[in-house]
C-alpha cells in the first residue's frame, strides 16, 4: 500500500521535472538501447548462420588450400571457399590433383560417404526478354546436392550419365526463375543464354532448387548485398571444359554417420600434409562445418562483448547522472523531508520513498532502452536480411538490470534523505 | 478543573545543551518544568531566542533533551530511540506549521492522508478519514485543490485536518497564524477553539503575540531558558465563540506568503 503510493509520488515527481528526467533517463536508455539491439542482431546472425552451415551439413569437412604459414600471410582470407579464382599465383601444379583425392578415398574408406567439389566459372547473367537475372555458373561434382542439402522445387538433378557427359544443363535458383519465369514449371526445359565477360554460354535448365539465401548466414549476406547473384549449378565436367583446369583448390567432405568431423578433419588435414611438405607457397587445411560454426559465433561473442562493455560504460554514466539527479532532488525537497519526518514517517519510508523515485527513473528508461533497442535491432537485422529474433531473456534482464542501476545508485541519495535531521529540514529554505 | 485531569505532558528538568564542551556551549532550555493534562489549551510565550522553539521539538518528539524527563501519554520519550520517536510524532502529536509545509503537488485529500498512511490505516477507510476532517475544517468543497490553488487559511486548515488524522493526544501549533492576515487568523484559531472545545483536544500553541496567548486557558512565558511566569488565560473570546461558520468562501487575495520566514 505505502509501496503503490511511492510508485505514484515517484511518478508524479517525474512529471513535475519531465525533461530533467528524460535527460537523466538518456545514460539509461543508450546502454539499454545498444544492449538490446545489438543482441537482437546477434541472436538472429547466430541463428541463421548456424540454421545455414548446419543445413549445408553438419557432418561435412571442407579441404582447402591455403598459404603456408611461413610466408606469414594466413589471414582469413585463407579460409575464403572456392577460392580457386581469387588467387592469381596458384599454378595449376599447386593444386590438389585428382590422384590425391582418390588416394585419400581409398585410405579412409570407412569415413567417407561423399565427396563434393565445385567449380567457379565466374558471373555472367541471363537476359530473357526484359528481364535479367545475375547468376553465378558453377560445377558441382555428384556428392555436392548430399553435401548441401540442396532441395528442388521443379524438375530433377543431373543424371550420373549428364555428369559423366559434360552437358551444358543447369539447375537453377528459384530467385532466379521468379525473375524470368511465370512459374517454376515454366523454367524446366527453357534454354537460356549466359552472357559472360566474353563470351555467351547456352544453358538448359532442367530444375529449380530452393534458394534459401534470404535467410542464411553472413556470407551469403555479403554476396545479397553487392550483387543479388545466385548460383546457376551445371555439372562438374561442364565447368571444367569453360575453364580448362586440371586439379582442385576447395572440396567438402560428407563423412558417415558417428564420424567424429573435428578428429576427421584432423586426419584429413596430416593426409595431404605429406602432398605438400615440399610445397613452397601452399598448405592444405580442413575444417569441419561444426567447427566453422564454432568459430563465426566465438568471433560474434567477442563483437557482442565488446558492444556490451561500451554499453556497461553507458550505464554507468546513466547510473552516476541518476545519483546526481537524486541528490540534487533531495536538497531541492529538504522541506518535504522534514515535513514527512515531523508526520511520522519513519528513516525506513523515507529511503525506500527515493529508492523507488530512482528506480522508476531507471525502469522507465530501460523500458524506453528497450523499445528503441528492439527498433534498431529489427531494423539491422531487415537491411542484413535476416529475421529479426530478440530474446526474452535480454529483455527481461535489462528491465531487471536497470531496477539494479537504480536501486545501487538510488541508495546513497536516499540514505542521505533518510538521515537527515527533522528539525534542520523543517527549517531549511 | 485541570488538576483534576490525567498528566498528558510531563517534563521535569529538561535541559537542553547545543555545541556541547566546545567553547560557545550553549544552552538552549535549563531545568523547565511543565506538566500539561489531557483538554488544555496552553500556549507557550517568549520573544525569539527565548527557547520556545527548542521546547517544541523536545515537546513535538522531533529531538530529544540533553538532560531531564519525560513522559507523554506515559511513554517515555527521552529514551525513546528513532523509529520509536517517528510513532510517537506520527500517532500522539499533530503538528501545525506557521508555514503549513504542504506537500507541494499532491491535493489536499492526499496530504491529509499522508499521516495515516504512515501509520499503516488501510486505503479506504484513510480516504473517508481525511474528507471527513476537511469537511470539519472547512475544506469540503477544495479536496482536489493542489497547495499552490489554495490561499494561505485554506492551506492551513488543511494542515490543521492533516494534524488530526491519526487522532493525536496533542496539537502543537507553532506560530499557526504568523503567516496570515488577522481575518483570517482569527478563523483558524476559531478551529483551535472548536477543537479543544468540541473534541475534547489538549492544544499547544507555541507564540509571541500576547493577544493569542491570552485566548488560551494557560500561558506558559520563557525566557533565556527558562519558565518566568505560569498563569491563567483569559479563554476564548465570546463574541467568536458562537459564530460556527467557517465555510464562509475566502477571497484569493489573502495569501501573505510573502511573510514566510
Amino acid at each position: 500500500m505505502l509501496f503503490l503510493e511511492n510508485i505514484r509520488l515517484a511518478l508524479s515527481s517525474l512529471k513535475a521535472n519531465k525533461m530533467r528526467s528524460l535527460l537523466t533517463m538518456l545514460g539509461i536508455i543508450i546502454g539499454i538501447a545498444s544492449v538490446i539491439a545489438i543482441m537482437t542482431v546477434g541472436n538472429s546472425l547466430t541463428a541463421s548462420m548456424n540454421d545455414s552451415m548446419l543445413s549445408m551439413g553438419a557432418n561435412n569437412v571442407d579441404v582447402y588450400l591455403m598459404t603456408k604459414e611461413t610466408e606469414d600471410e594466413v589471414t582469413e582470407e585463407g579460409h575464403t571457399f572456392k577460392a580457386d579464382s581469387g588467387n592469381p599465383s596458384i599454378e595449376d601444379e599447386d593444386l590438389i590433383s585428382k590422384e590425391m583425392i582418390d588416394n585419400y578415398v581409398e585410405t579412409y574408406p570407412e569415413e567417407i560417404m561423399a565427396i563434393s567439389v565445385s567449380e567457379q566459372v565466374g558471373g555472367g547473367s541471363i537476359s530473357i526478354d526484359k528481364k535479367t537475372a545475375s547468376v553465378t555458373l558453377q560445377g558441382e561434382s555428384a556428392g555436392y546436392f548430399a553435401a548441401n542439402n540442396v532441395k528442388l522445387l521443379a524438375g530433377r538433378a543431373f543424371t550420373a550419365q549428364e555428369m559423366e557427359d559434360g552437358r551444358m544443363l543447369g539447375i537453377i535458383s528459384s530467385k532466379a526463375s521468379d525473375k524470368l519465369f511465370e512459374s517454376y514449371e515454366d523454367a524446366v526445359g527453357q534454354t537460356v543464354s549466359v552472357s559472360m565477360d566474353s563470351k555467351d554460354i547456352a544453358v538448359t535448365v532442367i530444375g529449380v532448387y530452393e534458394d534459401t539465401s534470404a535467410a542464411t548466414g553472413v556470407i551469403s549476406i555479403s554476396f545479397d548485398f553487392l550483387n543479388s547473384a545466385s548460383v546457376l549449378h551445371i555439372p562438374f565436367k561442364a565447368a571444367r571444359s569453360l575453364t580448362h583446369s586440371e586439379g582442385y583448390s576447395h572440396f567438402s567432405v560428407v563423412t558417415k554417420p558417428g564420424v567424429n568431423p573435428d578428429d576427421f578433419a584432423a586426419k584429413t588435414k596430416s593426409f595431404f600434409k605429406s602432398y605438400y611438405k615440399h610445397n613452397r607457397k601452399l598448405d592444405v587445411d580442413a575444417m569441419s562445418m561444426a567447427s566453422l560454426v564454432e568459430t563465426m559465433s566465438g568471433m560474434l561473442d567477442k563483437i557482442t562483448t565488446a558492444i556490451s562493455v561500451i554499453a556497461g560504460i553507458a550505464l554507468l554514466v546513466g547510473g552516476i547522472g541518476v545519483m546526481n539527479i537524486m541528490l540534487v532532488s533531495i536538497t531541492e525537497r529538504t522541506r518535504e523531508i522534514g515535513t514527512r519526518k515531523a508526520l511520522g514517517a519513519p528513516n525506513s519510508s523515507i529511503r525506500t520513498q527515493f529508492i523507488v523515485e530512482a528506480v522508476i527513473i531507471c525502469l522507465i528508461g530501460g523500458m524506453i532502452g528497450v523499445s528503441l533497442g528492439l527498433g534498431l535491432g529489427s531494423l539491422a537485422a531487415k537491411l542484413m536480411q535476416t529475421p529479426a529474433s530478440p530474446s526474452l531473456k535480454s529483455i527481461l534482464g535489462s528491465l531487471f538490470f536497470s531496477m539494479g542501476i537504480g536501486i545501487f545508485f538510488g541508495y546513497y541519495p536516499a540514505n542521505k534523505a533518510a538521515k537527515m535531521d527533522p528539525i534542520e529540514a523543517l527549517r531549511y529554505e | 478543573m485541570a488538576e483534576e485531569k490525567e498528566k498528558c505532558i510531563e517534563l521535569t528538568g529538561i535541559v537542553k545543551k547545543y555545541f556541547i564542551g566546545t567553547e560557545n556551549e550553549l544552552v538552549a532550555l535549563n531545568n523547565v518544568n511543565i506538566d500539561i493534562y489531557k483538554g488544555e489549551f496552553v500556549a507557550v510565550v517568549g520573544a525569539s531566542g527565548s527557547g520556545k522553539s527548542t521546547l517544541m521539538n523536545i515537546i513535538g518528539a522531533l529531538d530529544r533533551p540533553t538532560e531531564g524527563g519525560y513522559i507523554l501519554d506515559g511513554i517515555d520519550v527521552a529514551k525513546a530511540d528513532d523509529d520509536e520517536l517517528s510513532e510517537i510524532r506520527n500517532k500522539k502529536i499533530g503538528f501545525v506549521f506557521q508555514t503549513y509545509n504542504l506537500i507541494a503537488k499532491t491535493n489536499a485529500l492526499k496530504n491529509v492522508e499522508m499521516p495515516m498512511l504512515y501509520a499503516g490505516v488501510p486505503g479506504k477507510k484513510r480516504v473517508e478519514r481525511a474528507q471527513e476532517l476537511l469537511k470539519l475544517v472547512g475544506m469540503g468543497d477544495r479536496m482536489k485543490h493542489l497547495p499552490e490553488e489554495l490561499s494561505g487559511g485554506q492551506k492551513q486548515r488543511v494542515a490543521i485536518a492533516r494534524a488530526m488524522s491519526n487522532d493525536p493526544s496533542i496539537i502543537l501549533a507553532d506560530e499557526p497564524t504568523g503567516a496570515l492576515d488577522s481575518k483570517t487568523g482569527r478563523l483558524v484559531m476559531d478551529i483551535f477553539h472548536k477543537l479543544h472545545d468540541e473534541q475534547g483536544k489538549t492544544v499547544i500553541l507555541i507564540t509571541h503575540s500576547p493577544e493569542l496567548a491570552e485566548e488560551t486557558e494557560r500561558i506558559i512565558s520563557l525566557k533565556d531558558g527558562q519558565i518566568t511566569g505560569i498563569r491563567q488565560g483569559a479563554g476564548r473570546p465570546k463574541e467568536t465563540a458562537k459564530e460556527t461558520k467557517q465555510d464562509q468562501p475566502e477571497q484569493p487575495a489573502e495569501t501573505s506568503e510573502g511573510n514566510e520566514e
